[in-house]
C-alpha cells in the first residue's frame, strides 16, 4: 500500500520533470516522492496549476484538501479508469430496499459500536475504571435489530457514542476534558483533536473507496448527500476508533500533544501547525502497521483495512455475499 | 418453454443473429472455468481484479513482448486471438503452472474459428519463459470438451451467487484474490 504525504506549509506545488516539488513562500524547495504516493492531504494555503493536476491523475494521485480550521474541503481523485455503471445500479437497489437499507445500516452500526467497545476494554484493562460505559456499549449493541428504522439505528448509534466519549474523561489527563462533543467549531483541545482525526480517517475512506468503483455519494447508515461522499462517513465510523482515537489517546498520555499545540481565538481551539504535523504522522504510522488477517493468510496494514472495507461492499452487492462490519479481532 | 442449448445460443450470437438471450464465452471465461468457477463468475459480473497484482503484471509483460514480430492480433466476435504468419493460433502463456486451462483457452479459439470463420487450423501454446512450444490440435474429443465446457460455463454464470470460496494451490497469485477472501 502507498504512502500519504501531508503538507503544513503555505506555498506553491508544482511538477517538476517526472516528479513533484513544493516550493514554500519562504522558497524551500522539496521533492515528493510521487511514484509510492496514494495521496497528498494539503492543510496549508497550497498554489497549483492544472498540469499538475494531470500529472496527478496520470499517477494515480488523489489531493485532499484541508481548509480553513482543518474541515476537510474536498478531494481531487485520479480517474484510475475504476468504473462501473453495474455496481452504481446495485448500490442503488440496495439502498432503495427498506430491508437490504437497514441491514447494512444495522451492520455498520454494529461494527462501529463494537471497534468503540474494544477500545473501552482496552483502557479498562489499563487501571481506568470504565464498567459502566462499557455496559452502556453493550446495552446499545443488544438494541440493533435490522429491522429497525435509520432514524433509531442512527439513534442507538448516537447513545452508544456518547456512552464512549464518556470513557475519554478517564482516559485522559484532568485538562484535557472533553466536556461535550461540539464542532464547527471545536471549542476545546479536544474537540479539536477529535475532529482533525476523524476528518483524516474520512478523506482515507474517499481514497479507499475510489479504488473500487462503488460510488462514494450512496451510503447506507447515513442520509446521501449529507456530505458528498457520504459513503465515506459510513466507513469512517467503522474505523474512527482504531484510527483517530487510538492515536489520540497515545500522543495526549504520553505528552507529545499538550495545551502548547493549540490556539484558541473567538471560541475556537485549533491545533497548531506543528499540533497537526505530530498527530499527522501519528496517524500515518498507525496506518502503516499491520495484523495478521485470518483470511488472507498474511499482514495486512490498517490502511489496507479500508480498501478490504469496499471491497467487502462491493462483494456483497454485486455477489450477495453477506456483508461482515470490520470489527477488531486482535 | 424448453431452454434452447448454450452452445446454440453461443453460436447464433457470435453470427449475429437475432436471440433472445445472447450468450458470449470469452477465452479468458473459457481458461477460467477450468481453473476456478468462482474466478470465472468474478469475471462474468466484471468484479474487481487488481491491476497491480504482481502476476497479473508479468502476465501482462510477457504477453505484450513475447514473438512480437512474428504475430498479429486479430478480433473476431467474442474472442481475441494472435496468429502466426502461417494461419496458426497462438497463446502465450508466463509459465506451464496451468496448462489444462491454457490448452481449452486454445482448443475453444480453434473451435470457433472453425464454426464461424469455417477456417480450420492448428495452435501453438508457448512459454516463451521456458522457451518451449507446444502444438494443439482440435480433435473430436476436444471439439467435445470445448461444447461441455461452454454449457458448464453457462451454468456457472447464470447462477445468482458465485460459487463458495475453495482453496487453491494458486490462489495466493490470483488477481482476486483479496477480493474474493476478504
Amino acid at each position: 500500500m502507498d504512502r500519504n504525504y501531508h503538507v503544513f506549509s503555505d506555498g506553491r506545488i508544482e511538477r517538476k520533470d517526472d516528479t513533484i516539488r513544493l516550493v514554500t513562500d519562504g522558497d524551500e524547495k522539496k521533492h515528493l516522492p510521487i511514484e509510492n504516493a496514494e495521496a497528498l492531504f494539503v492543510h496549508g494555503q497550497i498554489d497549483f496549476n492544472t498540469r499538475l493536476i494531470s500529472f496527478l491523475n496520470d499517477q494515480g494521485v488523489a489531493l485532499h484538501v484541508f481548509g480553513w480550521e482543518d474541515y476537510y474541503a474536498g478531494s481531487i481523485m485520479p480517474e484510475r479508469g475504476q468504473t462501473s455503471g453495474q455496481t452504481v445500479v446495485s448500490q442503488v437497489q440496495a439502498y432503495d430496499d427498506t430491508e437490504h437499507r437497514r441491514e447494512l445500516a444495522a451492520s455498520i452500526v454494529s461494527g462501529s459500536i463494537h471497534n468503540m467497545r474494544s477500545n473501552a476494554v482496552y483502557y479498562d484493562s489499563r487501571d481506568r475504571d470504565l464498567e459502566a460505559e462499557i455496559s452502556a456499549l453493550e446495552q446499545a449493541a443488544s438494541r440493533i435489530d435490522d429491522g429497525l428504522p435509520i432514524n433509531e439505528l442512527m439513534g442507538i448509534e448516537a447513545t452508544a457514542r456518547k456512552a464512549y466519549y464518556r470513557t475519554f474523561n478517564e482516559i485522559l489527563p484532568e485538562e484535557f476534558r472533553l466536556s461535550n462533543r461540539e464542532y464547527n467549531p471545536p471549542p476545546n483541545e479536544i474537540n479539536s483533536l477529535i475532529s482533525f482525526g476523524n476528518s483524516l480517517v474520512y478523506a482515507n475512506c474517499v481514497s479507499a473507496i475510489r479504488a473500487t468503483a462503488l460510488d462514494p455519494a450512496i451510503s447506507y447508515l447515513h442520509e446521501p448527500g449529507e456530505r458528498r461522499y457520504s459513503l465515506s462517513l459510513d466507513l469512517a465510523d467503522l474505523f474512527k476508533p482504531i484510527l483517530a482515537d487510538r492515536v489520540l489517546f497515545r500522543l495526549v498520555n504520553r505528552g507529545q500533544i499538550t495545551r502548547d499545540d493549540f490556539e484558541t481565538e473567538l471560541g475556537s481551539c485549533l491545533l497548531t501547525e506543528h499540533g497537526r504535523e505530530t498527530y499527522s504522522k501519528a496517524f500515518e504510522e498507525t496506518l502503516e502497521r499491520t495484523v495478521d488477517h485470518p483470511n488472507l493468510n498474511r499482514k495486512v496494514s490498517y490502511q489496507y483495512l479500508l480498501r478490504l472495507e469496499a471491497y467487502k461492499l462491493k462483494k456483497h452487492l454485486l455477489a450477495g455475499e453477506r456483508y461482515e462490519p470490520f470489527k477488531r479481532w486482535w | 418453454m424448453t431452454e434452447t442449448d448454450p452452445v446454440t445460443r453461443l453460436l447464433e450470437t457470435a453470427r449475429g443473429n437475432p436471440v433472445d438471450n445472447p450468450f458470449r464465452v470469452t477465452g479468458v471465461m473459457m481458461q477460467y472455468y477450468h481453473v476456478c468457477k468462482r474466478e470465472l463468475w468474478f469475471e462474468s459480473r466484471n468484479l474487481e481484479i487488481d491491476r497491480e497484482n504482481p502476476t497479473v503484471v508479468r502476465g501482462t509483460r510477457i504477453d505484450n513482448t513475447a514473438y512480437d514480430e512474428n504475430r498479429r492480433n486479430l478480433h473476431l466476435g467474442m474472442i481475441s486471438i494472435d496468429l502466426l504468419e502461417d494461419g496458426r493460433v497462438i497463446e502465450v502463456k508466463p509459465s506451464s503452472a496451468l496448462t489444462k486451462p491454457a490448452k481449452m483457452q486454445l482448443s475453444y479459439y480453434l473451435w470457433y474459428l472453425e464454426q464461424i470463420a469455417e477456417v480450420t487450423t492448428d495452435g501453438v501454446l508457448a512459454h516463451p519463459k521456458e522457451r518451449n512450444r507446444e502444438s494443439v490440435e482440435l480433435t473430436d474429443e476436444r471439439k467435445m470438451k470445448v461444447e461441455d465446457a461452454i454449457r458448464g460455463i453457462y451454468d456457472v454464470v447464470s447462477k445468482e451467487m458465485p460459487p463458495p470460496a475453495v482453496e487453491k494451490p494458486f490462489c495466493d497469485s490470483c488477481a482476486y484474490h483479496d477480493f474474493c477472501w476478504c
